[in-house]
């Protein structure tokens, strides 16, 4: 007889022999805090105005996990940020009011025109050190990354469902606890899926965060963008390619040790009990988790936290009964303003003031850096706007002539997609900046000027976008749908036009909606970039802006980035949100 | 078990809601309401009369709009600890085992440790769930999951156990199961619960749990009456006494749906029920196949497979329209519902255009499209409607109105500008004038 096995949830966790998956958690832990250690000692080294990158080889490692480390830096106050954010947005509805349409505008505008400002707003803070500089890198990851996470949290904030929320109010849950164990796990997938969109997002502008210029000053922080531009700069072939090799390798690495995970692990919190997709869908797996899953180390390290809990709970105690009486004459003052309908008016109303005010002191600033420009420069701006205008669209339309009909194929077959999802998303996740001197120099070669290269950089910058929505959108397409296209013979011709095409639409506008606003942010390192050691530009608002920067124009700065984020959010307010509600009306599913 | 002191009281309660569209619909309004120990008190009406707005009301969910919940003489604050609340939906969290499901209530209310650990136990026990503890929500079927949720409520040992259709997603089978065993649990006097407030659809399922069942009325939901269950427990379903007392609750609830028409204002408008035109025709032909064309509405409910809230909608629809009339709790076929059945697709229509015509909403809706030259903005229409029955929500009737002009082909729609207009065939003027 075979011996009796108990399933995992019901054995104790009794400690056994260290297994071989022990150790690699051990070594993991080690080189993480190693990694911890040196970022920290980088972060107070004395600030050197041009740090030397070091070409070789051997010390690419060590620049990659610095990148890595402010990703991942910024990735946890992106989380931090989304889940107070989203959580305001969605309990208060004045608050409501105010947010949603800074996050729809802070998630479409360029925020790298920010950079010189917050550069020198930092170093300044910390004049002697590299820290401000490193700050700024992280703020600027992080501009790349919390929107569409605070967005996620709110959407699935409001859209949980009634009778669970009363629940845990019968069960008299406080609202600390009802947000750790009923709002956060509903949230989790999305959290997760945005997480890593945003990790990638982060990468976008890493060689600019890393290596810019500013004037005559050149702002360096050692990492595997830094070491790319320089390689770029002296025309090392050898050392690009290695680059792009340590870059590659990370994202792999992040995208099969910390998102697959990720992803199936969330698989738990998922609220609908229904499997997604409507069925048939293999059931994500990973090979870290099933790993960690076996490993006794993580269960003896929940036991180990668990016995810490009860000790610190424990000394504690003492000071519970303080904390009892005092708790509620703390907590008297704000009960008294959420509570108090006038406290309420007046608490509302100042907030209100204060992001008013705060806005005319923006106003009145930019106006201030506005006043400086003369026609001229008006003339030149608004030129060079219908330039790199014209330049989106032409990268949004040469994207979507690949990417529609390829995200159209993968999405019909449900073998291609699982096979092909994975791979194009690290392909995706790959900051295109990289690759842009290389696809200058290529299409130099070829006797086009950076005039359409441009479009062409662009549309590295964008594709990815339209890729996935269709993909996603075409594979949601109910088999019921495609049964009956078959069973009426449909020749594919009439199958395009009458099911994939519509089906894909509405995602389709979504995918331009996003990957017009990466080309407008590739526009800024596309239509100004080095290659082969020659600096080459063309007319647009993304290298005037480029410009302004590295001559530390900062009127014309102003003006530039201001003048792009009017044209992007006046867009996407005006026509593709107009165009993506015709299309949810007219095509989507829902009925 | 006779009635206890006075438990729960609901004094004169008004409660509103806001639309997504801004229209503020009345959910309850001046409705008083006492519940005592030891009652098991059934709420029952048609859907949206707020029965289940007032169970939130006294679990202190929500705070009413006007007038006061009282406990045991107070007014309520905040959640109400002595009740538990079962949901027609279980409300787990998937991500919680059995146990930890059942565990949700007990930390707030101090059970700690060891204490914790046998309430637990104790309820899954009771609900007979022993040997799942550790099991998710999601691989439960749905009536263990309703016992996890009976748990949930049962381990805080409530005073008074508020049920929201709790049987209401289950099969039959489960659902009968599960109702005695409410029953038992509230009997046995060690679980601790004496009181029970339970919204439902079913009739069947009041007269078997309830002592008192509260017929609630809607548009704006009020309480039309009560109706004591004298039956002794346990009790016996198919019994005469039991088909009796559903019989007595049929009737009232008949009364309460079908109100007979009051003949003094023949023009008044009154709301088209939210009923397909092949909801209608597919009663019509179920009673031709009746022996004289009659049925009671809770029969039809039955054979048709459908609650009477749903049946009795699509009764007054066709009332409406004069195709069956409604003697009391009987529904009969009509001589111009029999000859409509008898005509082809395209008579069929005209007689149903002809009747619109003569319907005071249909014809009123008619007349302002007629005034404004035969087409007007889906807002315009919203608005109207909007000011004469601002307790229902507008959408919904604007769709019926669009779907049953369409099928008399005397309406059209255009979705994509947002545009109702009369299509070509009724140029003429109906036949009711614009109020």
């Amino acid at each position: 007889m075979k011996p009796l096995r108990l399933p995992p949830a019901l054995t104790p966790p009794a400690i056994r022999r260290l297994g071989l998956a022990d150790v690699a958690i051990l070594c993991l832990l080690g080189g993480a805090i190693a990694a911890v250690v040196a970022f920290a000692r980088e972060f107070e080294a004395p600030l050197r105005q041009v740090v030397q990158i070091d070409l070789r080889p051997s010390a690419l490692p060590r620049y990659t996990l610095y990148s890595l480390a402010r990703g991942v830096i910024a990735l946890a106050i992106s989380y931090v940020f989304a889940l107070g954010f989203g959580w305001a947005a969605a309990k208060s509805r004045a608050a409501e009011r105010l947010l949603l349409p800074m996050l729809d505008i802070l998630q479409s505008i360029p925020v790298l025109g920010f950079l010189p400002g917050l550069v020198l707003g930092l170093m300044s803070l910390f004049p002697t050190r590299n820290v401000g500089l490193e700050l700024a890198a992280i703020l600027m990851i992080f501009t790349a990354q919390a929107w569409n996470l605070a967005l996620s949290f709110y959407n699935s904030l409001k859209s949980l469902p009634d009778p669970l929320r009363d629940a845990c109010k019968v069960a008299g849950w406080r609202a600390s606890r009802t947000f750790w164990q009923l709002e956060v796990p509903a949230a989790a997938q999305g959290l997760v899926w945005n997480g890593m969109l945003s990790m990638a997002g982060g990468w976008f502008f890493l060689m600019v965060n890393e290596a810019f210029r500013l004037g005559d000053r050149d702002f360096r922080l050692p990492g595997v963008g830094s070491y790319m531009s320089v390689a770029l700069d002296q025309g090392n072939g050898p050392a690009m390619a290695l680059a792009i090799l340590a870059m590659v390798a990370m994202i792999v690495c992040v995208d099969q040790l910390l998102w697959r995970p990720l992803v199936v692990w969330v698989e738990k919190f998922r609220l609908d009990e229904t499997a997604g997709g409507g069925g048939g869908e293999a059931p994500a797996t990973s090979w870290v988790l099933e790993f960690l899953r076996h490993a006794r180390l993580p269960r003896r390290a929940a036991l180990l936290r668990r016995q810490a809990y009860r000790t610190a709970l424990r000394a504690a105690r003492p000071l519970e009964r303080p904390l009892a009486i005092a708790r509620p004459v703390i907590m008297r003052g704000p009960r008294f303003a959420l509570a108090h309908p006038v406290a309420r008016w007046v608490g509302g109303s100042l907030l209100v003031a204060g992001v008013a005010l705060a806005a005319a002191v923006g106003a009145w600033h930019i106006w201030l850096l506005l006043r400086q420009l003369g026609a001229r420069d008006w003339g030149t701006l608004i030129g060079s706007a219908a330039l790199t205008f014209a330049r989106v669209m032409g990268a949004v339309i040469v994207s979507t002539a690949w990417a529609l009909p390829a995200g159209i194929v993968i999405g019909r077959s449900p073998l291609l997609a699982r096979l092909l999802q994975p791979v194009i998303q690290v392909v995706a996740s790959f900051p295109a900046p990289m690759l842009f001197p290389l696809v200058v120099l290529l299409f130099e070669r070829a006797g086009v000027g950076l005039g359409l290269g441009a479009v062409a950089l662009m549309v590295l910058a964008g594709q990815w976008y339209i890729l996935f929505n269709v993909i996603s959108a075409v594979a949601a397409i109910p088999q019921q749908l495609k049964d009956a296209a078959t069973a009426f013979q449909l020749p594919w011709r009439a199958r395009w036009r009458s099911l994939y095409l519509p089906a894909a639409f509405p995602a389709l506008i979504t995918g331009w909606i996003t990957a017009a606003g990466g080309a407008w942010n590739g526009s800024i390192v596309a239509e100004y970039l080095e290659a082969g050691g020659r600096l080459r530009t063309t007319a647009g608002l993304g290298s005037l802006i480029s410009d302004a920067t590295a001559h530390a124009n900062f009127p014309l700065l102003a003006g530039g980035i201001a003048l792009m984020s009017l044209m992007v959010v006046g867009w996407n307010r005006f026509v593709w949100r107009a165009l993506a509600d015709w299309a949810q009306t007219r095509f989507g599913f829902a009925q | 078990m006779t009635p206890g002191p006075l438990l729960l009281e609901a004094r004169h309660v008004t409660q509103r809601f806001r639309l997504p569209n801004g229209q503020v619909i009345e959910a309850l309004r001046d409705v008083s309401l006492n519940v005592c120990e030891q009652e098991v008190v059934a709420l029952v009406g048609p859907s949206g009369c707020g029965k289940s707005t007032l169970l939130r009301l006294f679990a202190g969910l929500a705070r009413p709009a006007d007038g006061s919940v009282l406990y045991r003489g107070r007014p309520l604050k905040g959640v109400l600890g002595a009740a538990a609340m079962v949901f027609q939906s279980f409300a787990l969290l998937p991500w919680f085992t059995v146990s930890e499901n059942v565990a949700m209530g007990l930390e707030a209310r101090g059970v700690n440790g060891a204490a914790r650990r046998d309430a637990v136990a104790r309820a899954i026990n009771l609900v007979g769930l022993d040997g799942f503890e550790q099991a998710y929500p999601k691989e439960l079927s749905g009536g263990m999951k309703q016992r996890v949720g009976f748990a949930r409520a049962l381990a805080v040992a409530p005073e008074i156990l508020l049920m929201d259709e709790p049987f209401g997603a289950l099969d039959p089978l489960t659902a009968e199961n599960l109702r005695s065993q409410v029953v038992d649990l509230w009997r046995d006097a060690s679980t601790g619960v004496n009181t029970l407030v339970v919204v439902t659809h079913s009739v069947e399922e009041a007269v078997f749990l309830a002592g008192r069942i509260v017929v609630f009325g809607s548009h704006p939901g009020h309480v039309r009456e009560e109706l004591v269950n004298p039956l002794p427990y346990p009790r016996q379903e198919r019994s005469p006494e039991f088909d009796g007392m559903v019989d007595r609750l049929h009737a009232i609830l008949t009364a309460t749906l079908l109100p007979e028409p009051a003949p003094a204002a023949p023009q008044r408008l009154i709301p088209f029920p939210r009923v397909h035109v092949s909801e209608v025709t597919g009663l019509l032909d179920h009673l031709l196949s009746r022996p004289d064309g009659k049925g009671h509405v809770f029969e039809l409910a039955e054979d048709l497979g459908v609650d009477y809230d749903r049946m009795s909608a699509v009764v007054r629809g066709a009332e409406q329209l004069g195709w069956v009339t409604t003697p009391g709790e009987v529904v009969q076929l009509t001589l111009v519902g029999r000859e409509v059945m008898a005509m082809d697709d395209s008579a069929r229509k005209d007689a149903t255009r002809a009747r619109l015509k003569k319907h005071p909403l249909f014809g009123r809706v008619m007349a302002m499209l007629v005034e404004s030259e035969g087409s007007m903005e889906d807002e315009e229409v919203l608005a109207d409607l909007t000011i004469y029955f601002p307790f229902i929500p507008a959408d919904s009737l604007f769709q019926t109105i669009v779907e049953w002009g369409r099928y008399a082909e005397v309406l059209d729609h255009d979705a994509t500008a947002g545009r109702l207009m009369l299509t070509g065939a009724v140029e003429g003027a109906p036949d009711v004038p614009a109020g």
